[in-house]
């Protein structure tokens, strides 16, 4: 059969139409195989940041964006983190900020939705098993062997690197915020109620903050505010500083918990004691009111991070600058040497699903770095980052810009408590925190009766 | 009704008569599509919005399911027995059901009074009426902070107002009381809900008869005789609904107790909207949150049963 001539146009037409098509295809595909994905494609895994970088030239990522979804109390490393990696890449760094207990389920969400629309994230350390379980981030153990050398593996702090990445046997990230709480104190205020040492043990300290509370109260000042607000990192956080100092620890070697042991019981009840003798309001005390009371210069004791020393100097609504002294954690019971504990670390993760593989772990890797962690953690404004490395807790500008927050940190060097971090550890952190907030409240029963019931729970949630 | 006079008039020809029937054929083909098509939206929403979530909770429910991981295998009842051995969850669902009664009272007599009051000052009160709707525009978590800052111990509105009337309001803390926590909760909630109320039973005194009012005022009944015999009556239907609208907001309440006390201290203000928050969210287990979920329903449905059958009854006796 003879086509028509007009069928033939139309045919020739449709021929055309068809053939651009596919060009413009062919063309979007290569287009988005320099821009959408990475220099090395998806199979390039083992590639190093380093190497990466080299092939592709200086700025190997030019045009591509990244989603890096954070806490809000690293807003201000976020944006230190952002403009340095545009600058040295190229790349674009898109940045998302949550509550501090709603990273975990956001990125959680994001992947299981399909929405996928965050390509790293820094959550809670101890929801890292949980989001492994649950298929939210990768296994970079592959990664981080074959790289382990560039990505200087053996410059974290040990006792840190291990808790915030390995989940039964595979790591799912890289540290990046090394967050062990110490004792700061108002020496403006401990000096008016004659004390010249600050506490050693938890019983000293008890007495410190009950003195300072009862000659202090009346013109608002307080022995110490106590974090108390029913949240794992808040009210969990004070309780893991207590049971570093007595020596316990949540799980034995083998994991299997031991949060009844009688370590355990005594610094639930250290915290029980000194409730009565705090800042108002414990229920209430998170970060804010408790920072705001030490800011405001009303409270002689505060257990935090490390960072707070640099925000004393440099918050504009510090009253305390120069007033203020630091110490490492109390002892309790047999304990004789303090012990830090990782109350509330970060970790730098990769989503499942992500398509930038690459240009992901190239962020992680800088923003784990020596260079990022030293430079982050004597950065002004204050970045909210505690150090994570070996070299950045050594290095010259941290010892002489904070020499005193240096000598604390470095109770991180010899081991730390570290909460547990395995399937169902959110949930844990959970039952811990609200039967503790039931002790303090006077509706739990005894201390040990407390930590019975998380043990029994416990024995379910993570084995016994 | 149409068919058969329509037959008539097409019956002298069967040609003629073939046509129209075709036409009537497909006349209400078309019909019956455009039917479809307008039911369709409804359709539609009542799946997406209703029956996948509920289908979706029942799955989650009896299946081991995490945040990140849903349905990894099926449990049976094991999340159900679970959530019913947890002291806490049981607790929480009494300390719901007590508080949602409770401030729906509050709100009730509150709104049927702030309704009476605004009624007789219909000509003069539109800057109050206003006024009085604002809680209801401000968002939850507007009103959840402005509350906990009301009573914040050191330098909020009560703390203030207290130590200007010469007492001492430092150790005045609601919300870090065992005691004090969870009414203070219900105080900012009826506060934020007690508008709704109000209107509704506005709406209805606008719509009473003036004639019989007038009437049985004329007859002598003033002030308290007035509001049981005559508008009472005239408003019950309203008053139940509201009564029943604002029952089931309160079993929901999820905000404000996220807001100001996140459910504490202790347990003695943690409601189970808030109890399948931290559930699903902080432990990541939405099998037991789903779980938590059904058996919220079940109590949900259990409180307000009374108050939907009072509701028809006074509507029907209305």
């Amino acid at each position: 059969m003879v086509a028509a001539p007009g069928h033939r146009r139309s045919r020739h037409v449709l021929t055309s139409v068809s053939l651009a098509l596919c060009a413009s295809l062919a063309l979007t595909a290569c287009a988005s195989d320099t821009g959408g994905s990475t220099p090395g494609g998806s199979e390039s895994n083992g590639t190093s940041p380093g190497d990466t970088a080299a092939s592709s030239g200086d700025r190997p990522f030019e045009g591509q964006e990244l989603s890096a979804l954070l806490i809000t109390s690293h807003e201000g490393a976020a944006n230190w983190l952002k403009a340095e990696f545009e600058e040295q890449t190229g790349a674009t760094v898109k940045l998302t900020i949550v509550p501090y207990d709603e990273i975990g389920a956001t990125l959680a969400l994001d992947q299981q939705s399909g929405a996928n629309t965050i390509d790293v994230a820094a959550p809670w350390y101890v929801s890292i098993g949980d989001l492994a379980a649950g298929g939210s981030i990768q296994d970079l153990t592959d990664w981080i062997d074959a790289e382990s050398e560039s990505l200087d593996i053996d410059d974290f702090i040990p006792a840190i690197y291990d808790p915030y990445t390995l989940v039964d046997g595979r790591r799912y990230g890289l540290p990046f915020d090394g967050d062990t709480h110490v004792l700061f104190y108002n020496t403006e205020v401990l000096a008016k109620s004659g004390i010249t040492e600050p506490p050693a043990t938890w019983d000293e300290y008890l007495e410190q903050v009950e003195k300072i509370t009862a000659e202090q109260s009346g013109d608002g000042v307080y022995g110490a505010a106590i974090f108390g607000q029913k949240s794992p990192l808040i009210l969990g956080a004070a309780y893991a500083n207590r049971l570093a100092g007595f020596g316990g620890e949540f799980v034995d070697a083998q994991g299997r918990p031991t949060i009844n042991s009688p370590q355990a019981v005594a610094a639930a009840q250290s915290l029980v004691d000194v409730i009565a003798h705090a800042f108002p309001t414990p229920a209430e005390t998170d970060f804010g009111v408790g920072n705001g009371a030490w800011y405001d210069a009303r409270v002689g004791f505060i257990e935090n991070w490390t960072d707070l020393g640099v925000g004393s100097e440099t918050n504009p609504d510090s009253k305390v600058v120069g007033s203020w002294g630091v110490t490492t954690l109390p002892v309790g019971g047999d304990q004789t040497t303090s012990r830090a504990s990782l109350v509330a670390g970060f970790t730098w993760v990769i989503a499942a699903n992500t398509t930038k593989d690459d240009l992901a772990k190239e962020f992680i890797a800088f923003a784990s770095s020596s260079e990022v962690n030293s430079g982050l953690i004597v950065a002004d404004p204050q970045t909210g980052i505690d150090p994570n490395r070996i070299s950045a807790l050594e290095s010259g500008p941290y010892g002489t810009q904070y020499p005193d927050l240096q000598r604390v940190n470095r109770a991180t060097l010899d081991g730390a408590l570290a909460w547990p971090t395995g399937e169902n550890a959110s949930a844990a952190a959970q039952v811990l925190t609200d039967e503790l907030a039931k002790l303090i409240a006077g509706e739990g029963g005894t201390a040990q009766e407390t930590l019975d019931r998380v043990q029994a729970e416990w024995e379910t949630l993570l084995g016994s | 009704m149409c068919r058969p006079s329509g037959r008539r008039s097409l019956a002298p020809s069967s040609a003629t008569a073939v046509r129209p029937r075709r036409s009537l054929r497909i006349s209400s083909r078309h019909q019956a599509w455009a039917h479809r098509a307008l039911v369709a939206p409804s359709a539609l929403a009542v799946l997406v919005l209703g029956a996948y979530p509920l289908a979706f909770l029942l799955a989650a429910s009896i299946s081991k399911s995490s945040l990140g991981a849903p349905f990894q295998a099926w449990v049976g009842t094991d999340n159900f027995e679970t959530v019913l051995a947890d002291a806490d969850v049981v607790a929480s669902l009494w300390r719901t059901a007590g508080y949602a009664v409770a401030v729906s009272v509050a709100s009730v007599i509150l709104g049927v009074a702030s309704a009476l009051a605004l009624h007789r000052g219909t000509r003069s009160g539109s800057i109050v009426r206003t006024v009085l709707l604002l809680p209801l525009i401000l968002p939850p978590v507007v009103v959840g902070t402005l509350w906990k800052l009301v009573f914040n111990p050191g330098g909020g509105l009560l703390a203030t107002v207290l130590g200007a009337v010469g007492i001492d309001a430092s150790g005045v803390a609601p919300l870090s009381s065992t005691t004090w926590a969870l009414p203070a909760i219900g105080l900012a909630d009826v506060w934020e809900w007690t508008p709704l109320v109000t209107l509704l039973v506005f709406a209805a005194l606008l719509s009473q008869d003036d004639e019989v009012r007038e009437a049985a005022q004329l007859d002598g009944a003033h002030g308290w005789a007035l509001f049981r015999s005559i508008t009472l009556p005239s408003i019950a239907g309203v008053v139940v609904a509201a009564f029943l609208i604002r029952l089931i907001i309160a079993l929901k309440a999820f905000d404000l107790v996220f807001m100001m006390t996140s459910g504490g201290p202790g347990q003695s203000s943690t409601l189970t909207s808030y109890v399948i928050y931290q559930v699903a969210l902080k432990e990541f287990d939405v099998g037991r949150a789903a779980a938590i979920t059904l058996v919220l329903a079940v109590v949900v449905t259990l409180v307000t049963l009374p108050v939907v059958a009072l509701t028809r009854r006074v509507q029907r006796d209305g």
